[in-house]
């Protein structure tokens, strides 16, 4: 199982990964392919992919910017319609209390049933009002309309009392007083005609301040309560102290407009806090307005916002990558692969090269030799000729056969020499039609006997329409012997020898002759077409066999290649076309 | 048997001489020339019935020889006998009207061969 995964992942691995062809590596253009795979990859990915982090990263910064100015318009816009509001709450009561003293006279405000008809008449136009009462500039109360009555006590020690002495009108902080109730005083003084003066004080309900606060309350992450400059808490605040008790945030400073801040709370939390200094055109007042939003509720939108576009860039980073990464794969290998065939075909003629030169050489060598043969020959010709020839030699046998021997030998090299030069001289081009399965067989003819003998299976297979060919069938004939000789000696008793044939292209043949025997390294590959080249131990192989071979299909017009592994076998490929291309072929005559 | 007049060209003096004495046995007659010069001096006076010429001479390539041998006498067979020829060579050498190509070492049978058969050629 585990050994399947490996090859599924082997094949598609790419190619260029591999780089196990050493003996190719000098005619390789580049050498390093991973490394130019991962540049390029690197530069693709960095090219795409910088850009769109740096927009994305802009994207977000002005997303946010243009969000949060948002939020502190909208906070902006919030405080101040509240601080109008608030504002007015106090202004028109102000007013009321102001046209009551000028209006009515001192007198009548001090009859407790007027008092009581004012009071009705206020409750009923404005609302909010608890009672009413008169105080004279001792500070004593002398009038009172309303549900407590505190007639006689003095105020001349209270700050609002002093206070209001000093700018004709007062408006208290809330506070619980003697009554034990939050409420609001409002004072406004006049004077008596005498000269001395007096002040009508009101006491307002917080609720209706509380309701006119509350209806401006969107959401439940915005709160607008009211503190005091000492910053205690004077309407009711979800998160920020309870009535009465010190607000948790720091008290703003003083601002005659309204303002927004960007702040955090005793419990960390961003929050946006717009306030405002509450200042009525009649007379100042205690109050700040507070408009606290959470940032985090406000900012819910924009993080879904940012979720997806986080998604999104997430997803093209991948998309990126997977594209950046099979593009560059693909080409990378392709460029391998364009690579590996101009390095193998280099290989190739070099080693044609390599081969033409050797032959120059051994053709140089060759002709040298024939010189002194030839004089060699002529010479124990002579010897011979004259012990036939001259009647008082003729009798003796035994030196013409030692001249025999002289003269055998020199055929001999003469024939190793002519095999040298690789011309098959003795050989005239003949080109006949040639049918594969027909020469195939033949030269199995010579190898029967010692396949049987060694337990060796030879498979052949030549299909049926496979055509004939034009070619010179001695050659082949030749060609086919060597291979199969050079086969029959690889393998070991009770291998196989596969001999196969298949059209390869519209005109041409190719012939394989495969063995599961000993294979040769791969180093050694290069080299087995050359002459005096031999694997074969001791003087078993002469080394001419493969080069003779090479040298004969070369002069068929094929190709000969060879693949090999050790221990798995060898294959032998021979590309032939169908219809050779004829030489000019002069009435020749041979000595050999 | 017929008496055969054989010119042999080659600057391998022993060879030559070795190779005359041969074919005098065999009961031709041979003359020996050992560069181009002397024997295309020696054609252009007598006329041989079979001339044996080597190509690497001292002088003259024997190419150059056979040609010069051709335009005086086209009817006498050249053998080209080399121990150094090419296949270009042995083109060259069939296409100027050369006989045959040989290579050395020679076989003495097979010249006497082909002098018999050049002897029954109809003239």
């Amino acid at each position: 199982m585990i050994d399947r995964i490996r090859r599924a992942f082997r094949s598609i691995w790419p190619e260029f990964y591999r780089q196990d062809k050493q003996h190719l590596d000098p005619y390789f253009t580049f050498t390093d392919y991973r490394k130019i795979w991962a540049i390029g990859i690197f530069v693709l990915v960095a090219t795409a992919l910088v850009p769109l982090l740096v927009i994305t990263i802009i994207h977000y910064q002005l997303l946010q910017e243009s969000v949060e100015s948002e939020l502190t318009l909208r906070a902006e816009r919030l405080a101040s319609n509240a601080r109008r509001a608030v504002t007015f709450f106090l202004e028109e009561r102000l007013d009321a209390l102001r046209f009551t003293v000028n209006e009515i006279a001192y007198g009548q405000l001090t009859d407790p049933d007027h008092l009581a008809e004012i009071l009705r008449n206020l409750k009923l136009g404005f609302g909010g009002l608890t009672d009413l009462s008169v105080i004279s500039h001792t500070g004593t109360q002398v009038a009172y309309a309303g549900p407590f009555n505190l007639e006689g006590r003095n105020y001349s020690n209270q700050r609002w009392f002093i206070e209001c002495q000093k700018h004709h009108f007062y408006v208290s902080e809330i506070f619980r007083g003697y009554r034990d109730i939050p409420h609001i005083i409002i004072a406004a003084k006049s004077f008596r005609p005498d000269g001395s003066f007096f002040l009508l004080r009101a006491t307002l309900e917080t609720e209706r301040l509380i309701q006119t606060l509350s209806t401006y309350e969107t959401g439940a992450h915005a709160e607008i309560f009211l503190i005091n400059r000492s910053g205690i808490v004077q309407t009711p605040s979800k998160y920020y102290g309870d009535i009465f008790q010190k607000i948790s945030l720091p008290v703003p400073a003083y601002s005659q407009r309204t303002q927004v801040a960007m702040a955090e709370d005793d419990q960390r939390r961003s929050i946006i806090l717009g306030y405002a200094y509450i200042s009525t055109q009649i007379a100042d007042s205690p109050f700040i307005l507070m408009v606290v939003k959470q940032k985090a509720g406000m900012m819910k939108v924009w993080q879904q916002l940012r979720s997806s576009i986080n998604w999104f860039v997430g997803l093209c980073t991948l998309t990126i990558l997977v594209v950046v990464i099979i593009t560059c794969t693909f080409i990378i290998n392709k460029l391998y692969l364009a690579d590996k065939s101009k390095a193998e075909t280099m290989a190739l003629m070099e080693q044609s090269n390599q081969l033409a030169s050797i032959g120059q050489l051994a053709a140089g060598v060759a002709h040298e030799i024939n010189n002194p043969l030839a004089l060699i020959n002529e010479t124990a010709g002579y010897v011979k000729d004259l012990f036939v020839l001259k009647e008082q030699f003729h009798q003796d046998d035994e030196l013409i056969g030692y001249i025999d021997d002289i003269l055998d030998a020199v055929e001999r090299c003469g024939t190793i020499t002519s095999q040298l030069l690789g011309f098959a001289r003795k050989f005239e081009v003949k080109i006949q039609k040639v049918s594969l399965k027909e020469i195939i067989s033949d030269v199995l003819v010579f190898h029967n006997k010692e396949a049987a003998y060694r337990s060796i299976q030879v498979h052949v297979e030549v299909p049926e329409d496979i055509p004939a060919i034009e070619t010179d069938r001695g050659k082949l004939q030749q060609v086919l012997v060597n291979l199969v000789n050079n086969a029959f000696q690889a393998v070991d008793n009770g291998c196989i020898l596969d001999i196969a044939a298949s059209s390869a292209g519209v005109d041409k043949v190719r012939i394989t002759i495969s063995d599961n025997g000993c294979g040769m390294p791969e180093e050694t590959l290069p080299k087995i077409f050359e002459p005096f080249f031999s694997t074969k131990e001791g003087d078993k192989g002469t080394g001419l066999g493969l080069a003779i071979t090479y040298g004969l299909v070369k002069k068929l017009q094929g190709e000969i290649s060879v693949k090999s592994k050790v221990l798995e076998g060898t294959t032998f490929t021979i590309t032939l076309p169908t219809r050779i291309q004829k030489e000019i072929s002069e009435n020749e005559g041979s000595t050999g | 048997m017929k008496q055969y007049r054989l010119l042999i060209v080659d600057d391998e003096q022993r060879f030559a001489n070795m190779l005359a004495k041969r074919l005098r046995l065999r009961g031709c007659h041979c003359d020996i020339c050992y560069n181009g010069q002397q024997a295309l001096d020696l054609v252009r006076r007598e006329s041989f019935f079979l001339i044996l010429l080597d190509l690497h001479l001292p002088d003259i390539y024997g190419i150059e020889v056979l040609k010069r041998i051709k335009a005086t006498s086209v009817m006498t067979p050249v053998i080209i006998l080399t121990g150094h020829g090419t296949e270009e060579d042995r083109r060259t050498c069939m296409h100027e009207g050369a006989y045959a190509f040989w290579h050395k070492p020679l076989g003495i049978d097979e010249l006497m061969a082909t002098l018999a058969r050049i002897g029954e050629m109809p003239p």
